[in-house]
């Protein structure tokens, strides 16, 4: 199994790089691919089985929108192809269709694989958590943006959120699934805090694996889930 | 109409202040509070003290904060001072107005006045400090600060050209903030220079001009280091007060400056204290301090016990030391920290997490998986009690990280770590805490010394 990690030397804010870490334990003979900004990334000659990209700084993000811009057919083509693609963060917002950052009053188109917009705003950092299911699998997660998500996910949301929000304040479905690229907002360590996410992914691949340290995620996770679903946790 | 609002909400802060002085508790913060929402731009009413000294950074903020304050105040000056009370907006207008008179005018020839990074916009453009000295730019709270460019748009945009700043020359995110301002004074440390990079995120990769990847002739820690792009020639600025020699043994740090190289007691051994105080000489020595003046200074100085406290229990020494729970760098820094100190055996009991100051949360785990747990390795480091809700996290974490599973203890009550250490085996106990977590740190830091046969 390839996996492709694009831009990790800059996309690893918020603890998502350790997903990449956390994939490395759960398939130690697989091959992982780090793509910076400066090289020609594996996918664009190479199918990966799976690529992951995380939150990043708003500069980063347009520098990575103008980076991915020439592969945007081909991205299109492994998408259609059923390749997994997980972006988290606001990772996901680079294959939308456009960005306009407020504070800076910058208007960008993203790469338009993703049938949403995004609002970025400096000044109005939002947070929160978000339980909700992901077909059978109870999602736990956390958000803390500056962008904001419009559009009709109605039919390809990821998560049916039960408490916190989707995408954006007024919505209930978190994130955007077209074929198995998972666009979501929740950031961080997504895949050690969903350990059956993860193994779910991983079949996507054609792989059965256990998740790393199952054991210990597992009690993590559980606790988790019990206090997002104690109706005194704020959210 | 504004000078009117401005007295309004001076009387309603002096009247809220003394109300609280009345009833025994901290006028610290609400007086301020009170002052900003009923007039916006309060500060900017108020007249600035002779010299103002403004302190920002993600860590180190109240070290540095301290120490100018203890140097000037043993040399005569007046200073009015917030380190012991908020650091937001509020917190600097309470420490400002309560040290004015009703007119506004400032009763101390100095304020060397905190100031938390994210209040930059509501501070400097109405009183802008004289200077302003940065330690260090870093990854921080993700919910209140995002990420490190977030941090330095907001800072540099909030200060006028007039400021002179002190800045971390070993942090070029720090060493580039405010270019506007031309008056910069550049601090770091050469000594002990590393030879492994270390494997933290980095928040500075490309440079900041051409886009190239910058070189690293060393890195510290995360992206504390020097840099240079083979490219365009950017590279980190050359220090004017640098840290030379760290003699750990004899507790001495040298530190060249204005062409001489001068020698003073460590008031901690950490590096980040030690950036901390180099820092701050170079702002007394710009300030106009002799070397006499600081020699004498350090050898009395120390960090503040709320930072850093010993206590003995027994044979066992228990050491607390705040880690800031949501700063992975900072706790990252003290597990490393810990791993480094001598001593056999050690045990750590973790108080970091939310729990005492946001009840009905269920914290983000997202800063746990940018700490770096590799130090919890280190042989020496025998058991680790993780207490509080988030232990099963910790738990996680240490495993995905490769540390020994059976030293690693979960005690998901938060009051209740104290029982799990063992005095016999543990001669080394380190207590971590949060930034609103002393309390219980000293309270389970008692506990241990009664367990010692100590009294608490």
């Amino acid at each position: 199994m390839t996996v492709e990690v694009l831009f990790p030397e800059v996309c690893n804010l918020f603890g998502d790089s350790k997903n990449e870490e956390y994939l490395r334990l759960t398939l130690p003979d697989a091959e992982f691919i780090d793509t910076d900004l400066l090289t020609r990334p594996y996918f664009a000659d190479n199918t990966p089985d799976l690529i992951l990209m995380g939150s990043m700084t708003e500069n980063t993000q347009r520098r990575v929108i103008e980076t991915l811009r020439p592969y945007t057919e081909r991205l299109q083509a492994l998408i259609d192809g059923g390749t997994v693609i997980l972006a988290t963060g606001n990772a996901g917002e680079a294959f939308m269709k456009h960005i306009s950052y407020v504070t800076e009053e910058i208007e960008t188109d993203g790469l338009g694989l993703v049938d949403l917009t995004v609002k970025t705003d400096l000044f109005r950092r939002m947070n929160g958590k978000v339980i909700g299911k992901f077909e059978d699998i109870v999602m736990v997660g956390f958000r803390s943006q500056f962008g904001l998500w419009y559009g009709d996910n109605s039919k390809n949301a990821i998560v049916k959120v039960e408490r916190g929000w989707g995408l954006n304040p007024d919505s209930k479905l978190e994130g955007a699934r077209v074929n198995n690229l998972f666009c979501t907002a929740l950031l961080g360590p997504i895949l050690p805090d969903n350990p059956l996410f993860c193994e779910y992914l991983l079949s996507l691949c054609g792989v059965k694996a256990e998740a790393a340290c199952k054991k210990e995620a597992m009690t993590a996770y559980e606790q988790r889930i019990k206090e997002f679903r104690d109706p005194k946790t704020e959210f | 109409m504004g000078k009117l609002k401005f007295y309004f909400a001076m009387t309603a802060a002096k009247l809220s202040a003394l109300g609280l002085k009345i009833l025994g508790r901290n006028a610290t913060y609400l007086p301020g509070l009170i002052a900003v929402t009923l007039c916006k731009d309060f500060i900017g009413y108020l007249k600035k003290p002779e010299i103002f000294i403004a302190v920002t950074g993600t860590n180190g903020k109240t070290t540095v904060s301290n120490l100018l304050t203890g140097a000037l105040r043993k040399n005569g000056y007046t200073v009015t001072n917030n380190s012991f009370g908020s650091n937001v907006q509020g917190g600097v207008a309470a420490a400002l107005l309560l040290n004015s008179t009703f007119t506004g005018k400032h009763k101390n020839k100095v304020a060397v006045i905190e100031v938390d990074e994210r209040s930059s916009l509501k501070v400097y453009p109405y009183m802008a400090p004289d200077w302003l000295i940065v330690n260090n730019i870093m990854r921080d709270s993700m919910k209140r600060n995002a990420h490190t460019e977030f941090i330095s748009y907001i800072i540099t945009s909030s200060l006028p050209e007039s400021v002179k700043l002190v800045l971390n020359a070993d942090d070029i995110i720090c060493a580039q903030l405010a270019p506007q301002c031309k008056d910069r004074t550049y601090f770091g440390i050469d000594a002990e220079k590393p030879t492994v990079l270390p494997t933290q995120a980095r928040d500075i990769v490309y440079c900041p001009k051409c886009g190239q990847k910058l070189d690293a002739e060393y890195i510290r820690y995360n992206h504390i280091g020097r840099y240079r792009c083979q490219s365009c020639g950017f590279a980190s600025p050359d220090r004017d007060f640098c840290v030379t020699a760290i003699d750990r043994e004899n507790e001495r740090f040298t530190v060249l400056g204005d062409g001489k190289e001068k020698t003073y007691k460590l008031i901690n051994d950490n590096i980040t204290n030690i950036f901390n105080a180099c820092g701050a000489i170079a702002l007394l020595t710009r300030l106009g301090f002799t070397d006499q003046q600081l020699t004498d200074y350090f050898a009395q100085g120390e960090i503040v016990k709320t930072r850093f406290d010993k206590m003995q229990a027994g044979d066992a020494e228990v050491t607390l030391i705040l880690a800031k729970g949501q700063n992975p760098v900072a706790c990252s820094r003290v597990y490393n920290y810990i791993a480094t100190c001598p001593g056999d055996d050690k045990c750590l009991l973790l108080i970091v997490d939310d729990q005492e100051d946001n009840v009905n949360n269920s914290e983000s785990t997202c800063w746990l998986y940018d700490c770096d747990y590799t130090p919890f390795k280190d042989e020496k480091i025998t058991e680790i009690i993780f207490a509080g809700k988030r232990c099963y996290d910790h738990i996680l974490r240490c495993k995905m990280t490769g540390v020994d599973t059976n030293k690693l203890v979960p005690c998901p009550d938060q009051l209740q770590g104290h029982t799990l250490v063992d005095l016999n085996k543990h001669k080394n106990v380190y207590v971590l805490y949060d930034n609103y977590g002393l309390d219980i740190a000293r309270a389970e830091a008692r506990e241990l010394v009664k367990k010692g046969g100590g009294k608490a």
